[in-house]
């Protein structure tokens, strides 16, 4: 259940990307629709992570390409916002919220120039977009999880771009702050701009998403929210290892075959 | 206690060092690539050998051009190693720093007939002979000791470069990923460090010495990190910590009459643990002063 766009916002062709010869993403051909959230999901290893990255040039494709705004990934650099997932950081860097939102400013600064005024306010109106104001002079090390994710979001936000990929923007965020994400989410995409998330929960996914990516290993399916999630999709996102499994145990009790004997 | 024009040209000169190495110091602690300042210094050792061979003078630029390759060839080393032949960076640093400094000695002593490099002086330095080794042009000009000269350009290209690239350090020290997403070069300003610590720790050889000059490279820095969180705090104390164990080292040497780059790293050690000591998470028995964290300025 694959549905492609006319003038996709991205386009995945063919994509195939393996860490040490082992393909982690087997063919992954898309496209999807501007000003839309839309959610990518899959079991753990699906290779979601894999797909954003690879999308933000952060790992070389073994096959295939990418096309963003119809144009090669280092022309429109500066209309991509990137989130990063928490843990890839050390949250104890000596750095205050603002500093931390201000640089998601630096891409469109380029090299040599400093932040000034404009680049801070564009970080102080991205901070209360996601509530965080507050907290512009704390030091990072003293936020909790939640509030990083949100320092993180805010950064992304003061890129201004028009395509926003976000790598499990949710993890250990509670209940209350996860809405709250993702009405501003809905707000981006309704004000035009695409916004892609990795996401883990099923039941907040058919809530917010538009459009949904299921992955695992290849791509299941790619369409509006309402064709795409049904039980046998999901089932075949979710449970295909665990059936070739149960099938591979069956198999060996039939046969009384034991590898470890013959 | 004198203080006379060689004491202060002395303790210029080691300030100016210890700033040099504290300023770089800080951003590879903030990488966690402490001990690749350290496998930097004694990975160049071969780069020196070849540019003295080269050259056949201690002091010429080809020098300082071969240890720069072999700093940033050590950096590279290591990252291969960790990345392709996923051997663990510790084990990847001791495996590069140790065959590249073994090379040095190999090539010291095969050409140790034709060259006259003071291995002694390249690991140990001395200081105190800086009044004497003079920088005289060849019109007769006397313009003052040629290594705080060395320290002084050392120190000007060092601040340039973290001035220039200020916002670039920090964020790819914070955050590689997100930088190479924004499309700014983490591997490039990795290098530039690397080469700005390669050519700081040659610099510093013939007055502080290739294993003294680690412990200005690792030691400031993590003294102030127990003080202050934040970047810019971090950097001036830094650069106090350096004036002051400058003149601390110069004096305490004078007074027991020792090597003057020895004891400004036993004053920084003694810094750092008495700032532990304070600042530490010790058992409440242990405790000296316990005092609430202070406040975060920015």
């Amino acid at each position: 259940m694959i549905t492609q766009v006319p003038q996709p916002v991205l386009e995945v062709h063919d994509l195939t990307v393996s860490y040490d010869q082992h393909p982690v993403l087997w063919n992954v051909d898309l496209s999807l629709p501007a000003g839309q959230l839309i959610g990518i999901l899959g079991p753990n290893g699906a290779g979601k992570s894999t797909l954003i990255k690879s999308i933000m040039g952060l790992i070389p494709p073994t096959s295939g390409y990418i096309k963003i705004f119809d144009k090669p990934l280092q022309e429109v650099r500066t209309r991509i916002s990137y989130v990063p997932q928490r843990e890839s950081v050390d949250w104890n860097f000596p750095a205050s919220v603002l500093d931390v939102v201000v640089m998601g400013t630096y891409g469109k600064l380029g090299l040599f120039r400093r932040p000034g005024k404009k680049e801070v306010q564009v970080a102080q109106d991205a901070l209360e977009q996601v509530g965080m104001t507050a907290f512009a002079n704390r030091q990072i090390s003293e936020l909790s999880g939640g509030q990083q994710q949100r320092v993180f979001i805010a950064r992304a936000l003061a890129q201004q771009a028009d395509l926003y990929l976000m790598d499990e923007p949710f993890a250990g965020v509670d209940m209350a702050t996860e809405t709250a994400i993702f009405q501003l989410l809905q707000d981006m995409a309704r004000a035009g701009k695409t916004v892609l998330v990795v996401h883990h929960d099923i039941h907040s996914a058919m809530n917010f998403f538009e459009w949904v990516i299921m992955l695992n290993l290849h791509l299941v399916a790619s369409g509006p929210k309402d064709q795409v999630m049904t039980e046998e999709l999901l089932r075949k996102t979710y449970g295909g290892k665990l059936n070739l499994l149960t099938q591979v145990t069956d198999l060996i009790r039939k046969q009384d075959f034991n590898p470890l004997k013959s | 206690m004198t203080l006379d024009t060689n004491a202060l040209l002395i303790i210029l000169t080691g300030a100016l060092i210890a700033i040099s190495c504290g300023f770089l110091g800080v951003f590879l602690l903030l990488r966690k690539m402490s001990m690749t300042g350290d496998a930097i210094s004694h990975a160049v050792l071969p780069g020196i050998v070849i540019g003295f061979f080269v050259s056949g003078s201690q002091r010429s630029l080809e020098v300082i051009i071969g240890a720069g390759l072999l700093g940033i060839l050590s950096t590279l080393m290591i990252d291969a190693l960790r990345k392709k032949a996923k051997v663990q960076l510790d084990a990847s640093i001791g495996i590069t720093f140790t065959l590249l400094f073994a090379i040095g000695i190999i090539l010291i002593n095969l050409f140790a007939y034709k060259v006259d490099l003071d291995q002694e002086c390249v690991l140990y330095g001395e200081i105190a002979y800086l009044p004497i080794d003079l920088w005289i042009t060849p019109s007769g000009l006397n313009l003052g000791p040629r290594i705080t000269w060395l320290a002084g350009l050392n120190f000007f290209l060092v601040t340039g470069f973290i001035y220039l690239l200020f916002k670039e350090l920090s964020l790819t020290s914070f955050d590689e990923h997100f930088s190479s997403a924004i499309g700014i070069p983490a591997k490039g300003i990795n290098l530039a460090l690397m080469s700005m610590v390669s050519y700081t720790t040659v610099s510093s050889f013939e007055s502080v010495g290739a294993i003294l000059v680690v412990a200005l490279l690792v030691v400031p820095p993590s003294t102030a990190y127990l003080w202050t969180k934040s970047l810019i705090p971090l950097l001036r104390l830094t650069a106090a910590l350096g004036i002051l164990i400058a003149i601390l080292g110069y004096y305490l040497a004078y007074w027991i009459d020792s090597s003057i780059a020895g004891m400004m790293v036993a004053v920084a050690g003694a810094f750092f643990f008495g700032s532990a000591l304070i600042k530490g998470n010790w058992p409440l028995g242990l405790r000296g002063t316990s005092k609430p964290s202070p406040a975060f300025d920015s």
